[in-house]
Order: C-alpha cells, then structure tokens, then sequence
C-alpha cells in the first residue's frame, strides 16, 4: 500500500513541475515579445550610417528571426527549440548559446557549491552552539553578528574584501585568474574572496533559521524523556533534537537557493570577474544579445523548479511521518 | 471602592479595540527592543534626509575637475598630479576639506551631495515598490482564500511559477527588456515582489474564514465586500506591517544591486551607481564605495531591527 500512494505523488508531483515549466516559459515568451527592442535594432545604426533603407533591414532580420509570422507559430517555434535544446545564437560571442553555457557553467557551479558548503558547514554549527547556550553572551553576539551579515549587501562586502585583502594588504588577486586549472589550490584561494562574499549572507540566515529551529525542538517532550533515560547531552543534541530540527532547515536552504543565492552569484562573478553565467549575461546585457540573457534566466528557473522537485521527493524518503493525498 | 471600579474600566479598556490604544500597546511593546528603537530612530533621519537634505547640500551632479578624489574631512592622501613644466609627476598630499566632508569623486561631485540624493532614490524606491508588492499581494492572497475553487488554483499555480523565477534573474531580464527607466524599475520590482505576501495572506485568510466572528458576520448577512474589508483585512493588517518592514530592505537592495550592474536609471544617482563607480578607483578614491555601502547596510540594517522587533511585539505569544 505504502509503495504505491508514494509512486503516485511522486508522478503527480513530476507532472504538477512540468505545468510550472510550460508557466515560465510562457512568460518568458510574453515578456520578449511585448518588450520594445527587436533583434533588427541592433542592425539599424550600421545601417543606417551607410545610407541603406531602415524598413528592408528590419523585414529581412524579423524574417530571418521568424518574427513575421504569426504570433502562435513564433510561440510554437521558441517552444520547440527550446524542447530541441536549442537556445538561440549569440550573435556577440558567435557562437550558439547552448555552447556557450557549456562552457561557462562550471565557474558559477563552483562558486555556489563552495558557498554552500561553507555557509550550511559553519552556519548549522554556530547555530546549534547559539541555540544550545541561549541567553548566554556568545549566543546574543553570534545573533548580533548574523543580524549584521543579512544585512551587509553582498556586492558592497565583495569590494570591501578586495579593499582590504586585495589593494591594501596584497594578500589576493583583485581579479579572478581563469587560466588556473580548475582542480587545483591555487583555484581554491583564488575563490575565499568571493566564496566569503556570497556565503556570508548565507551563513547568516542559517545560524538563525538552525538556533530558532533546534529552540523549538530543544522545549519538546520527547527531549525530557531522552534526558531522563540518562543519555549523554551531545547523543540528546546530536541525535535527537538536530535530526528534527535539519527538516524544515533544509527546505530554507533549498528555497534561499532560487530567491538569493543565484542574484548574490550573479554579481559576485560581476564583481570578481569570474567568468561564470552571470558574468555572460552581465557582458551580454552591454552587447544587447538577447538570447544569453533570457537563457541564463531560464537556467536559474529551472535548477529551482529541479531543486524544488528534489527535495520533494526526498521528503517522503526522509521524514515518514509526511502523507500526502 | 471607587478606586477598583476605575481600574476594572482601565482593564476593559485596554482589551478594546480602541485604535489610539492599541498602537500605544504595540509601541510600548516595541519600545522594550532597544535595537528596533535603534531601527525607528535611522530610518526617521533617513527620511528627513531625503525630504530636507537635497536643499543644504551642493549640486550632486556637478562635476568640478579642480577638485577631483577628495578625500573625507580627517583623511589625507597621496596623489601623484603630472606637471607639464618638468615634464614629470610629483606627489602631493591632499586633506579632506570642510567643504565637501565626505569627500568627492573622480569627477569632483562633492560625494555628500551625492549620499544625500541617493537616500531620496533609495527610500522612494523601497516604499513605493514595497507598496505596490504589498497591495498586489494581498488583494491576490485573500480573493484567493475567500473565493477558493478554481479561482485560488489559478491563482495560486501563478504565485507558484513567479516564485519559481529567482527574483533577481527576473529583474534582470525584464529591466534589461523594457529598458532603465526608475519609474520601471520601480514598478518591475513591485510586480515581481509580491509573491511571499500573496501566499502568507492566503494562508492566514484561510484559518480566518472559518473563525466565529466571520461565520457571525456572514449569517448577519454581511456582503462579501464587508467581509473581507472589515473582517480579514484588518485582521491581517499587523502581518502586512511586518511583511512590509522585513521587504524594503530587499528591494532597496535590488534597486542597488541594478543600478550596480548598469541596469539602474543612469540620470538619477543612485546609492548603486555611486557604488559601481567607486569599484573602479578603489585604488585612488576608496571612500566612493565605501560611504554609500554604508549608507545601504545601515538602511537594510534598520529596516530589519525594526521589523524583527514588531514581529515580536506584534506576536501575542512573546513576552518582550
């Protein structure tokens, strides 16, 4: 019985991510086609400066485009490019969009995976030991400080790293090095600047969503009981009151993942110049190239609609006491 | 005894619904978080600041190349200045000056001037924005809850694909779309805020829909219309000043962030603005990115003491 009440929320849950993904893309769609730039404008300027007719060039790029045709059908073509994988060509960098993406995707990767890691790694620690000695001087100084790292405006504590650490004090380059190999320590040191920069932020949200999520578990019933049959205080932490108290923190970690750790990347890439999908948005944006600009979009959306379905599922996996209908 | 029946009229009185009362009670309560005070206190001066500041500081926009770098009153640099005469560069020292306190930029704005106009855009853009985020989310969040049926399933697989965009990415593409304009950007984010709001409005109008009072008010005959402005709405109203405080700071950030990236408006100088040009000459003038950085995280700072300390005095069950 249990088996097949799973399966099936897990289908609908797929096909429910599937109606959201038809939702992005269509708005996406109406958002380029109601916007008032056409590809043809870039086109106009050079042309015009050597006397050729507005109008022709506008026809012949909107029909090379497929944008004379009717509404429906462009939606139907952008639909199933995007189905075939195909993005568009960046006419700035000449090359399809699709490979310039391949290309680039590791840097954004590796600086949101280490950011991750340290902001999660150090963020549950502090807020375990905060939660644990409440009341206590540390506990009101670590609420202080995470009070100041939510606030502190990544972009702004990324240019005063590289004041301090970079111009002041020599210790790091001001600039991100892209011919370090990727594996390497010298990669790794080339990343604190900017893993500090976008995990701050970060690291501050977990210490107080890990201290108010193992409060409210520390007061529960079954912690007197495990208390009274005599366990050791880490084995009471440890093993029960963290273990519940980690559910709803991951759902924040996976949800601050779409609502701030993709726009924090974007500009810490912008600001260290690593030349991750940010960055080729960012220099896209300045070359008017539309098709990057709206694919690394959809990319973020996207790696949010997967994480979403991802930890979805592996609630039913992970806390049985979840039925759903 | 006249006494304990005057106090027992001051016990009934502060159980009513009396509205000068009741946010007497909600400032009493706020009052005991000293750093929510803190809060109140900067974003009053920020907002006299921004009304009155622009008329006792200089042009922010005039560009003066007799005076360019300037550092802050106190602070004292080197700069090396080309003479033509010996055909080489000589260091000179150069103090901050009275006359432009916080400095001035590589093109000789007087940096002060500059902050102050920038706290106008800044607070203009985290109101009006939040604004709208906060009327669109609520009307959405209790249509949604009261009407219920295909009408919140609509609604509500909308707010679930517009969360799904990563907010900043969002901004991005439609500013880069529709151009950087501050009205646009203005209204971007307010069109893409509210999705938050809309699901905590619902949520909260559900669990209200079915309390006695609205039963009450329905079996009286009370009109849809009555219900849901004088019923829910003012019942979700602390919840919407809180919502309210905790997202201006975010959106003052995104207008920031914008500006940053070269996507802010380019004739109104911007706390962003001020910041990415001062990226560019950390090396000769650091104070351009660092006073309006500042400025920024003491805002944001603000907004989230104050709005962490209603939270907690608007919350029955916390003792503050």
């Amino acid at each position: 019985m249990r088996k097949s009440w799973l399966s099936d929320y897990i289908v609908k849950r797929i096909i429910y991510s599937i109606i959201i993904a038809w939702g992005i893309l269509t708005i996406t769609f109406i958002l380029v086609r109601v916007g008032p730039n056409s590809p043809a404008d870039k086109y106009l300027a050079n042309i015009a400066a050597r006397g050729g007719d507005p109008a022709q060039v506008t026809a012949a790029v909107e029909a090379r485009y497929g944008l004379d045709k009717p509404i429906y059908v462009q939606y139907f073509n952008y639909m199933g490019n995007l189905f075939r994988g195909n993005l568009g060509w960046s006419f700035s960098t000449s090359m399809p969009v699709s490979e310039l993406i391949k290309t680039h995707w590791i840097y954004s990767f590796q600086l949101i995976f280490l950011s991750s890691l340290f902001a999660a790694f150090l963020g549950i620690l502090i807020g375990i030991y905060s939660a644990v000695k409440q009341y206590t001087k540390t506990d009101y100084a670590f609420t202080f400080l995470s009070f100041i790292g939510i606030s502190i405006p990544n972009f702004w504590l990324g240019i005063m790293l590289i004041l301090i650490f970079s111009v002041k004090f020599g210790l790091f380059k001001t600039y991100y090095d892209t011919t370090l190999p990727l594996f390497s320590l010298d990669n790794l040191k080339a990343l604190v600047l900017p893993v500090i920069t976008l995990g701050t932020g970060m690291l501050a949200g977990y210490v107080r969503y890990t201290r108010s999520a193992m409060l409210d578990n520390l007061k529960k019933a079954f912690v007197t009981t495990a208390r009274a049959k005599g366990l050791p205080e880490r084995t009471v932490i440890g093993k029960h009151v963290f273990r519940n108290a980690l559910l709803p923190l991951v759902t924040i970690i996976m949800f601050d993942l779409g609502s701030i750790v993709f726009g924090g990347a974007y500009l810490t890439e912008i600001i260290f110049g690593i030349p991750g999908l940010g960055q080729i948005s960012f220099n896209a944006i300045f070359a008017n190239d539309y098709p990057v600009v709206v694919a690394v979009t959809l990319i973020g959306t996207f790696m949010v609609l997967l994480v979403n379905l991802a930890t979805d599922i592996s609630y039913t996996y992970l806390d049985p006491r979840i039925r759903y209908g | 005894m006249v006494e304990t029946s005057g106090d027992i009229v001051k016990g009934v009185g502060r159980c009513m619904p009396n509205r000068t009362r009741l946010i007497n009670y909600y400032w009493q309560r706020t009052r005991r978080n000293k750093l929510a005070v803190f809060g109140l206190a900067f974003i009053i001066f920020l907002i006299a600041l921004a009304a009155i500041g622009p008329l006792f500081t200089l042009d922010p926009t005039e560009a003066n190349f007799e005076e360019t770098n300037m550092p802050p009153v106190r602070f004292t640099i080197e700069q090396s200045v080309y003479n033509i005469e010996t055909d080489d560069f000589t260091t000179t020292k150069i103090s901050g000056t009275w006359k432009h306190p916080l400095g001035t930029d590589s093109k000789g704005r007087d940096m002060l001037a500059m902050i102050v106009s920038g706290a106008r855009v800044s607070l203009l853009v985290g109101l009006i924005a939040t604004g709208i985020a906060i009327i669109l989310g609520t009307i959405i969040g209790v249509v949604s809850a009261y009407l219920g049926g295909w009408v919140d399933n609509a609604l509500m697989r909308f707010t679930d694909v517009m969360m799904t965009f990563p907010f900043f990415l969002l901004l991005v593409l439609i500013v880069f779309i529709f151009g950087p304009s501050l009205a646009f950007i203005v209204l971007a984010i307010g069109l893409t805020g509210w999705t938050g709001i809309a699901r905590l409005i619902r949520s909260e109008s559900l669990s209200l829909r079915t309390r006695e009072f609205v039963v009450a008010a329905k079996a009286l005959g009370a009109s849809d219309n009555r219900v849901v402005f004088r019923h829910l709405i003012p019942n979700v109203i602390s919840l919407i000043i809180i919502m309210a405080t905790l997202s201006i700071p975010g959106v003052i950030l995104a207008e920031a962030a914008l500006s940053f990236i070269g996507l802010g408006d380019p004739t109104v100088p911007s706390w962003g603005i001020i910041l990415e040009s001062g990226q560019h000459t950390l090396e000769t003038a650091w104070w351009v990115a660092v006073e309006p950085g500042i400025m920024l995280f003491l805002t944001v700072l603000a907004f989230n003491f104050l709005g962490d300390g209603l939270r907690d005095a608007f919350d029955p069950k916390s003792n503050v």
